[in-house]
């Protein structure tokens, strides 16, 4: 790469164009809301351009970006907590799932997320979602990868028991 | 014949031993528990999808680049302030230097006289200046004629595998290649500028680190 910094930017300007989507669907369902999303991933980039000396080898710096973007949202929701805004995952109008992909679990799902730990759902978001794989995950988290795999599955664990208590609920009202 | 039994629901979930979880799947049509939590696990599994999130957002790329073009122009503008700081401690150290070489202490001075600092010659300040910076261009020169060695070392590496830890060090190279191209336009504007000197000096330092660290994975890891 030469030509200095138009290049940087292309550079930024590339990983924007593989990544950006991804990025804005995790910051999406990490922090609830199209704008706190867009706002996490653009505070990424320019956290990414500030410090990319910063990041090692043996990581790409897609992964780095990830890692960034993660500890960002997981930044903006505690400022949010800390500022107790209410943190309504009501979706926005022009907010959709991804084409042909509707399912009608997706807002109790979506609920039951809620409720997880803060890593056990990053790392549902990542593996389930996003499909990331978990040695990914764990770069991307600063995890090992058997804790990614058990992240996974006490999240899994945890939903399950979560949609089996709706099921009962909606059953008890049903026979009501 | 392997069997499953309740018992064991969750190391068949755990999609760890596919055998398991294939006998498991024969149990859970015969239990009505398990059929019902294998049913809930794969229901999950299956909607896991739908909560991919996808929207326009035609406005947030270009806020990004403006964001980063901003912090292009910061980063220059704090490099500019610090190129005066430098230059100015620099050029105080010479004055101090100077006039600790050359003018002899005058006993009877008053003293006022003796605080105050002699004007400095501007072409022999200038001349330490360039000295100074044909050195660093010498010392420079060196130091990229090593790392291009350790390049052509980690062509082959670089060039033939397809593992995804090879492409990881790709990219990063590139984007330190990009880093240094930029260092050297704005270099090119000004040699004397120190603050760039040094960052020119880390970003080689992190591209020799990435290659000795390229060139010590172990060849069945590429």
């Amino acid at each position: 790469m030469v030509g200095g910094k138009q290049d940087a930017l292309a550079a930024f300007e590339e990983l924007y164009q593989a990544h950006g989507a991804r990025l804005k669907s995790l910051a999406c369902n990490l922090l609830g809301n199209v704008a706190d999303a867009e706002d996490a991933v653009q505070d990424a980039f320019l956290k990414a351009y500030r410090g990319w000396g910063g990041f090692k080898g043996g990581a790409s710096p897609s992964t780095w970006l990830y890692r960034i973007l993660v500890n960002s949202c997981y930044d903006a929701g505690r400022r949010r907590k800390r500022r107790r805004e209410d943190a309504s995952c009501q979706a926005p109008l022009e907010l959709r799932p991804a084409a042909g992909r509707d399912h009608p679990l997706r807002l109790t799902l979506e609920a039951a997320l809620e409720r997880l730990g803060e890593r056990q759902r990053t790392v549902f978001l990542l593996a389930e979602v996003e499909g990331f794989t978990h040695r990914e995950i764990a770069s991307i988290l600063e995890i090992a990868e058997g804790t990614s795999k058990h992240d996974l599955f006490a999240a899994k664990r945890e939903l399950r028991r979560e949609l089996r208590g709706t099921r009962l609920a909606s059953r008890s009202e049903a026979e009501a | 014949m392997r069997e499953a039994t309740c018992a064991d629901l969750e190391a068949a979930l755990a999609g760890e031993d596919a055998e398991l979880a294939e006998v498991f799947s024969r149990h859970a049509r015969s239990c009505a528990a398990c059929g019902e939590e294998l049913a809930l696990a794969e229901a999950i599994t299956a909607a896991a999808p739908s909560l991919r999130k996808e929207w326009p957002s035609p406005g947030l790329e270009q806020r990004i680049r403006a964001g980063l073009r901003a912090e292009g122009a910061r980063k220059r503008r704090l490099a500019i302030a610090s190129w005066a700081t430098l230059a100015a401690a620099a050029g105080l150290t010479i004055a101090l230097v100077a006039r600790a070489l050359f003018v002899p202490p005058a006993p009877t001075a008053p003293a006022a006289e003796q605080l105050s600092i002699p004007a400095i010659d501007d072409g022999r300040e200038r001349l330490l200046t360039e000295q100074a910076a044909a050195e660093v261009d010498k010392a420079e020169q060196a130091y990229v004629r090593s790392i291009d060695s350790l390049s052509k070392l980690a062509e082959p590496r670089l060039t033939q595998s397809r593992s995804e830890l090879v492409a990881n060090y790709r990219e990063k190279l590139l984007l330190i290649d990009s880093a240094i191209a930029e260092c050297h336009s704005q270099i090119d504007r000004n040699r004397f500028y120190a603050h760039l000197r040094l960052e020119l000096l880390s970003l080689y330092r992190e591209k020799q680190r990435t290659l000795d660290s390229l060139l010590k994975e172990d060849p069945n890891a590429l």
